[in-house]
């Protein structure tokens, strides 16, 4: 308990001492600091807590908050350390106030995100996980350009659209409960533990309108649009965490749902929704990746694929699970490193567009060097880790003879592979032509560079050795959805 | 009563589909913030406490003062005019939206069959999120959005009594408070829209695309 309140605690007395501090140095210590205690506190978490359910108010951390807590406080730790030179290099009058906003909303990302990771009662998890978009609004207009504009009201728009659909899925799940629990208990042990007994027809019905409701969050397909405007028009920073955390939380919200799905005879019918949810994310990404001149938006896209193989591997089950939770965990190591590549990148060349973006390798070699490295990893060449996570989830499909999934996974897997490689092999060589912009002196070795070789590097002795401390953690979270490995 | 409310509910989503006027949005959102409120406080009578009091104050405060007041101001800020510019009265939309609220409560009546809702508040909280988002569909005015939204929010709150869905007090009044904050937000994205797209009546939205 100590430890729950610790971790919101931490971000709102930073958000505090941020909104009063005027000084810019002082708030990104700040901001670190905090950012580290919370990840030693996750860790912890994630390492020492085995009870699936645990008993508590309204608020509590359990195996499967544990591991989220621990992505979202690992990206936020690298975002608030690439920040400094990100805020550096937005000199001008126009960006004062989106620098002075920026660590006040950043600690109240953390805040939001740690609230919706610890809450166990279903009725509240809808209200606080609007308070995750409120806290990206400042974060993602921090051009104060149309573009920024329309990417903040569309998903201000679409996604609390979307969070209206949670709360019917929410009131379904409570009347599928009724007679069992009323909604002052509504905890997820506590629904978890009385799945059996829950109405099937009001709990399908729940179900569709909690993934439909949540799809604009997570970024899954046909209700993708809104994050992909916002992730591919907020800044490098802000789109790394959105893209590494944000989607996370919004998954774990799913899987909540799910973990009380999972112990009924509606789990065939989630499962079918879950891998049409991913296919379908899949699909979209392929065509979009594809024909996208915008690389922001190509990692836009990205992360909508990762999280259409993710939703499959959820919905596929047993070791396509673990899977999916070591994909989420990857994926948002290299959205971090690739985020970050676009940032520098976008600032030498001042444009997101592909076709302006030329021998990269040789202007920008370290950025280049990290950008080709980064994206190696995310279409998931050995030995990094989504490699090892997209194996889990293919094991995961041939165990239980899902043949025709296989198929469509491998089969735009392959066409997603070939439409990145398009667009990241043209920017790395094609040579460039003398009306190209003009860019910087010769880069050297930065700290950007060394968190982009940091988030791709740490992903393989974790996938490779296994460490005890995670995948007990992971057995113990798969012990909750009733998976025994 | 609580039918009666309800069904006035759906005269005012009538109401919506032949009005172009910014001030009728305005008024109909105080008119059904009025008749969520009301419908609230009569349906947990029976098993009366101060919290139902806090709540049903809550609403009404939130939704028929402080929500439709601001949207006031934005109106009065950006200088909208009188009416929704970027449409004329159209009798399609009146024949659309009579279809939302028959078609809500044939729903609704069906559905009673199997399981234990009341049919007139579940069919007029169907109907509001119905009406609600063919509002958003139909107008391009970004502040007729805004007021598709917060009808989609009072149809949810309706069907929570449609339901017989009691969520625990602090649960509702933080969901006002949330829902403040984002009517907030989006006045002031409205704002800066306006500002930075002036030539657009609608402020079309169109910049980002694949």
């Amino acid at each position: 308990m100590i430890t729950t309140f610790a971790l919101l605690i931490l971000p709102l007395i930073a958000t505090v001492f941020t909104i009063l501090s005027s000084s810019a140095r002082a708030n990104q210590r700040i901001t670190l600091l905090v950012g580290i205690a919370h990840l030693i506190a996750s860790l912890y978490c994630l390492v020492s807590l085995r009870d699936p359910f645990p008993n508590g108010w309204w608020l509590a951390v359990d195996p499967l908050g544990g591991f989220f807590l621990t992505i979202l406080a690992h990206t936020f730790v690298l975002v608030v350390l690439y920040s400094p030179s990100f805020l550096q290099r937005m000199q001008g009058r126009e960006y004062d106030h989106s620098k002075r906003l920026f660590y006040p909303a950043l600690n109240f990302y953390l805040l939001a995100n740690t609230l919706v990771l610890v809450v166990q009662q279903f009725a509240i998890l809808w209200v606080v996980l609007e308070l995750t978009t409120f806290s990206l609004v400042p974060l993602i207009f921090f051009y104060r350009s149309k573009e920024s504009l329309e990417a903040v009201w569309k998903y201000l728009f679409l996604v609390s659209l979307g969070l209206v659909f949670l709360f019917v899925g929410v009131l379904f799940l409570g009347i599928s409960a009724r007679g069992i629990s009323d909604y002052t208990a509504f905890s997820v042990a506590r629904m978890t533990a009385a799945a059996p007994q829950l109405n099937p027809l009001w709990l399908k019905a729940s179900f569709i309108f909690v993934l439909v409701g949540l799809s604009a969050k997570i970024g899954l397909a046909p209700m993708h649009p809104a994050d992909i405007d916002a992730t591919s028009n907020a800044p490098a920073p802000v789109a790394a965490l959105m893209a590494g955390s944000l989607r996370s939380t919004a998954v774990l919200v799913l899987l909540r749902f799910y973990q009380v799905v999972a112990r009924t005879d509606v789990q065939p019918f989630a499962q079918k929704l879950l891998i049409f949810a991913g296919l379908l994310s899949l699909g979209v990404s392929a065509v979009y990746i594809w024909h996208n001149r915008n690389f922001k938006r190509l990692l836009a896209y990205s992360s909508v694929e990762h999280l259409g193989i993710i939703a499959l591997g959820v919905g596929i089950g047993g070791v396509a699970l673990l899977g999916a939770l070591l994909h989420l965990l990857f994926n948002s190591f290299g959205k971090a490193a690739l985020f970050f590549m676009a940032g520098n990148i976008h600032r030498s060349y001042g444009s997101r567009e592909i076709d302006a973006v030329t021998d990269l390798l040789r202007r920008l070699p370290w950025s280049g060097f990290v950008w080709a490295l980064a994206f190696l990893y995310i279409v998931g060449t050995p030995p990094f880790g989504i490699f090892f996570s997209e194996l889990f989830v293919l094991r995961g499909m041939i165990q239980t003879a899902n043949w025709l999934s296989l198929f469509i996974f491998l089969a735009l897997l392959m066409v997603i592979f070939i439409g990145m490689s398009r667009a990241v092999l043209r920017m790395l060589h094609t040579p460039g032509k003398s009306s190209a912009p003009a860019v910087a002196d010769r880069e050297r070795l930065n700290l950007s560079h060394a968190l982009g070789l940091y988030a791709v590097a740490a992903s393989v002795p974790l996938a490779v050795f296994q460490p005890p401390a995670l995948f007990d953690s992971l057995h113990a979270i798969l012990a909750a959805f009733g998976v025994k490995l | 009563m609580i039918n009666v409310l309800t069904i006035l509910f759906c005269l005012t989503l009538i109401y919506l589909a032949v009005t172009t006027r910014l001030s009728a949005y305005v008024l109909i959102l105080v008119v059904q913030g009025a008749l969520v409120a009301g419908v609230h406080a009569l349906a947990f009578f029976s098993d009366f406490s101060w919290s139902h009091l806090i709540v049903a104050a809550a609403v009404l405060l939130v939704r028929t003062l402080l929500i439709p007041a601001y949207i006031v101001k934005i109106i009065r800020q950006l200088d909208m005019g009188h009416r929704d510019r970027t449409r004329r009265y159209h009798p399609g939309f009146l024949v659309q939206m009579a279809a939302v609220v028959v078609g809500a409560f044939l729903i609704s009546h069906q559905l009673s069959r199997f399981t234990p809702v009341n049919v007139i508040p579940f069919g007029a909280a169907v109907a509001g999120i119905a009406a609600g988002g063919l509002l958003i569909v139909r107008r391009r005015l970004l502040l007729a959005h805004v007021v598709g939204f917060l009808i989609i929010e009072n149809g949810l709150f309706l069907l929570g009594i449609g339901v017989q869905a009691q969520m625990p007090w602090m649960i509702e009044v933080a969901g006002l408070l949330d829902l403040f904050v984002l009517v907030f937000l989006m006045g002031i994205a409205i704002n800066q829209l306006k500002s930075q797209f002036p030539e657009a009546e609608g402020a079309e939205l169109t910049v980002l695309q694949d």
